[in-house]
């Protein structure tokens, strides 16, 4: 596979083009969803493919064809002259040719690192596990839908490039998650675990799913449920609030993650999904944060779903910060972005989704770095009144990623330093900056936890992505709460 | 050539289905040729000429219950590969026997559907042929517009050629084809700190795309927009151009239309199908037959898609259905399904709002004192059962003072029932669109005046 990859991009050259790297990508998945006892999500893909991007007379060229693993020598040289055309074709609209920092030609392997490779583990144990779920959540006849679900993903890479770079890649991520919704008292309520969306995908092996335990949470979840349809609705007004990591989680994803990608703040992305309010000038100075914020981008953090060796531009992987005491210090780039910024590397986090697309600059793992509170020193410290709120119900956020609106599944009012009363449909709103300068305590490591986020989309046409963000709980200051 | 021709694609899975030792067996296989040029200031910053395959199989077992004999369900399962090579496709059908081998029986499951007819479609062929330099001839068009303006361009030229086959062991074939093209421009102020302006044009012949009007709308939004001035939230009368009823609208078809919403009581229609709730002279329907943008006439199960009534003579109808949620209920199929199985239920893909009478200069004449909404950014459901949705307006967001269109104002965030919003319809426009969002899904509507229109927050931008 290496062989067919590497005489694409020598084929490239041949053709022309001042640059050339090839991806041949296997995706092999398991996807098993319970719902309502019944097994309504029983899916095995494959999937097998060629991706070949070039850079001729200064503009991009790129062509992707599918393919069986003894095709793919057959398959290249067609793609390579298609790509090449391409970019000759569109070259004549390019008003400044495409450059690139330099970057080492790497060779070598990079496996994720699983206990237990989750596609020998046997089917019946899977649903089996589900089946255990599922019957921990019956018992409520108010309850409309109860699911349960697992995902299992195996993605092998070999990809070349013209700087030299040999690299094969085989990354593991397995997650799974069950959630209960209950019709009662004129509403619909859903209480997930452990997140929504899904649940919680990490990079490893079946030992990601046993760790969550799902069974064990099955009847907490279905008696959260059924007790938010008979909640109040989290009143409106300004209060104190403290979110929990699976909340926290899309915070920073949205808030920080998105707007730190470099061809976004360039007007890159305009197109679709926007702009960028954290602009290069800022760099170095901006106040993103109180000084208690720290959050490192790190695509080798074990578990992360983004933790790998390289990025489909061949560039190895790293860690940063890109908000250090709350300064805003570093962005997401890309091999044709870093230069922007006048930084010699890319940071290695251009990613393509499998081998039908080329690669754009994506969120890598994203944490936010714990402090040094107990979570119920936390709440003892926090007035009556303040908010605890958790799990993600709904999100948006602006084209510039300023003013956002989270939604979370559950929260309780502090009273005495404890939860209080349960609130539904908890939804909070506020401006970016403001938010994050608002933080004044952060839980410590104890109470940190990484959550995957499998579906972040972003490109025209639209790519989707996976990667990590940690969080322990944290407390902010003067939010508006909106009903 | 990644397209199959109809004879070739159905050989092709019969072959599949035949060889299957399934008790019911259904292949599907989805083909894409795929060119788009992405562009930004600098010009086309990504192309990609591509194309793939999607060969599904479905297998279902005939499972025996505990009573000697008596049949308790299905066992159903599925596989899919990107590969027509028959070892690829073998190995999807023993991965699918495999899980369904494992499966409970399910007995809520039909037997899958047998013969239908399906009209014929053809892919455009100037679509087809539609190549990279004509794309640049386009972006170069643009750009030239904005630098003349002092205004940065992003945009997307796309060309889509698809085909869809549908073969099961009850003696279902269908196939049918599709092209999709599409071209969009953001113009945007050089620093990103004035407005923006954003149009597209969206058609299933590329011949039908108009770049240079694409080009003048967005460019002269961009112009009108320089400086937006502030105004407070609250409501207004509002008037949404198909772009923003678009991201609005879809919601509806993302959620609740849907028979598997109704029945776990987490859809807009509960309680109000049949009631009399909304303006007359607003009409939706599913209607895959569209001739403006038609889609692929059967569902993922293979039934025939028509034109299903949504909202009619005021009131809600529904909702629609797949073979199992027709057998379920008691109605008929309406073609809805999904490729099964599937946690999710039946959907709508093809929503058209029916034109009414009224021109925009005559929807902003209806209006003292509003807001001319351009586009909707990042709508999200926060309240299933009446549809509460927030969201940012984008790219073009003027006042309405005396029936005119005034100053350009800084985005806004709204919070609003769709339900109540379409209640509050007070005119539709005359003039159809195809209009797609930020999520997945586009819809065929004209522009609406909704009264009390509900904005929670702004920027400053």
């Amino acid at each position: 596979m290496m062989d067919s990859a590497q005489a694409a991009v020598e084929s490239a050259l041949k053709a022309g083009a001042d640059y050339a790297d090839a991806r041949v990508n296997r995706l092999s998945r398991e996807q098993f969803t319970l719902k309502n006892g019944a097994l309504e999500g029983a899916d095995a893909p494959e999937d097998f493919g060629v991706g070949v991007r070039v850079l001729v007379d200064g503009s991009w060229g790129f062509a992707a064809a599918p393919s069986g693993a003894r095709e793919v020598h057959e398959v290249a040289p067609g793609l390579v002259r298609r790509a090449c055309k391409a970019a000759r074709d569109v070259a004549r609209a390019r008003t400044t040719p495409v450059q690139q920092v330099g970057e080492t030609g790497h060779v070598a392997e990079y496996v994720t690192p699983v206990a237990q490779d989750p596609f020998s583990v046997p089917l019946s144990d899977k649903l089996d596990l589900l089946r255990a779920a599922d019957d921990a959540m019956r018992g409520v006849d108010e309850t409309v839908i109860r699911e349960a679900s697992l995902s299992l993903r195996r993605e092998e890479q070999w990809q070349a490039s013209s700087d030299g770079a040999a690299l094969h890649q085989v990354l593991v991520r397995t997650g799974g998650g069950i959630a209960c919704t209950v019709a009662d008292n004129g509403t619909v309520e859903r209480r997930s675990y452990p997140a929504s969306m899904g649940g919680n995908f990490k990079s490893g092996g079946w030992e990601v799913v046993e760790a969550m335990d799902l069974p064990a949470h099955g009847e907490r979840v279905r008696d959260e449920a059924a007790a938010l349809c008979h909640a109040d609705l989290c009143p409106a007004g300004e209060r104190t609030l403290i979110l929990g990591g699976s909340q926290l989680m899309l915070q920073i994803h949205e808030s920080v993650g998105h707007p730190n990608e470099l061809d976004r703040v360039h007007g890159h992305e305009v197109d679709l999904a926007g702009r960028s309010f954290a602009t290069t000038e800022k760099l170095g100075s901006f106040q993103y944060g109180s000084p208690l914020v720290n959050l490192v981008a790190d695509s080798t953090l074990p578990g992360g779903l983004d933790t790998r060796g390289f990025d489909d531009e061949c560039v190895e992987s790293g860690r940063w910060h890109v908000v250090q005491d709350g300064v805003f210090t570093g962005y997401h780039t890309s091999r044709e972005w870093a230069g922007h910024i006048d930084e010699e590397r890319s940071r290695g986090t251009a990613r393509a989704e499998g081998w039908y697309n080329p690669p754009i600059i994506r969120i890598t793992n994203l944490s936010l770095q714990p402090g040094s509170w107990s979570f119920d020193d936390l709440l003892a410290d926090t007035e009556d009144g303040a908010i605890y709120a958790d799990t993600v119900r709904t999100w948006s956020i602006d084209q510039r990623r300023l003013n956002f609106q989270f939604t979370c599944e559950i929260a309780w009012e502090l009273v005495g330093g404890e939860l209080g009363r349960l609130l539904r449909r908890p939804t909070y709103q506020g401006t970016t900056p403001s938010f994050w300068r608002s933080c004044d305590a952060l839980c410590d490591e104890r109470h940190f936890e990484l959550w995957g986020v499998p579906n972040c989309g972003k490109g025209n046409p639209i790519q989707v992505a996976e990667m990590s963000h940690g969080a322990a709980p944290a407390r902010f200051r003067r939010v508006t709460f909106l009903t | 050539m990644a397209l199959l021709d109809q004879d070739h694609a159905l050989d092709l899975l019969r072959g599949i289905v035949d060889g299957s030792p399934a008790a019911q067996t259904e292949a599907t296989l989805e083909c894409v040729e795929d060119r788009f040029v992405r562009f930004a200031d600098v010009g086309p910053t990504q192309d990609a000429d591509r194309e793939r395959h999607l060969l599904t199989v479905r297998v279902r077992l005939a499972s025996s219950g505990s009573q000697r004999g008596a049949f308790a369900g299905w066992r159903e399962a599925r596989a899919s590969c990107g590969s027509l090579d028959p070892e690829a496709s073998g190995a999807a059908l023993e991965r699918a026997l495999v899980l369904a081998e494992v499966s409970d029986p399910n007995p809520d499951l039909v037997p899958m559907g047998g013969p239908v007819q399906v009209s014929e479609t053809a892919l455009q062929r100037p679509t087809l042929d539609h190549t990279f330099r004509e794309k640049a001839e386009w972006i170069g068009a643009a750009l030239s517009a904005c630098q003349g303006r002092e205004l940065a361009p992003a945009g997307l030229a796309q060309t889509t050629a698809m085909t869809r086959t549908l073969v099961n062991s009850m003696g279902r074939a269908v196939h049918g084809a599709r092209t999709r093209a599409a071209f969009s421009l953001t113009a945007s102020s050089l620093d990103g700190e004035g407005g923006s302006g954003f149009a597209e044009s969206i058609h299933a012949n590329v011949e039908r795309v108009d770049p240079p009007d694409v080009i003048r709308r967005a460019v002269e939004k961009a112009v009108a927009s320089r400086v937006p001035i502030p105004v407070d939230p609250g409501e207004y009368t509002v008037v949404l151009e198909p772009a923003a009823v678009s991201a609005f609208l879809l919601f509806a078809a993302y959620h609740g239309f849907g028979a598997r919403e109704v029945h776990e009581q987490s859809s807009f229609l509960c309680g109000r199908v049949g009631e009399r709730l909304f303006p007359e002279a607003l009409a939706i329907h599913d209607h895959a037959t569209n001739e403006l943008y038609p889609g692929f006439l059967f569902d993922g199960e293979g039934s025939p898609k028509t034109k299903v009534p949504l909202l009619v003579d005021g009131a809600l109808q529904g909702p629609v259905t797949d073979e199992r949620w027709a057998r379920r209920l008691g109605v008929e199929n309406t073609g809805h399904g999904r490729q099964q199985p599937s946690p999710d239920g039946p959907t709508c893909l093809n929503l058209v709002v029916q034109p009414g009478t009224e021109s925009l200069e005559q929807l902003l004449g209806g209006v003292d004192r509003g807001l001319l909404v351009s586009q909707l950014h990042y709508t999200n459901m926060i309240e299933p059962r009446d549809l509460t949705l927030t969201g940012m307006t984008r790219n073009g967001t003027f006042l309405i003072e005396n029936g005119r269109v005034g100053a350009a104002v800084q985005n806004l965030r709204f919070t609003q029932s769709l339900v109540d919003a379409l209640r509050n319809v007070t005119g539709v426009g005359n003039r159809l669109s195809v209009a797609g969002a930020l999520f997945d899904g586009e819809v065929v509507c004209p522009a609406l005046r909704i009264e009390a229109f509900r904005f929670t927050s702004t920027t400053d931008f």
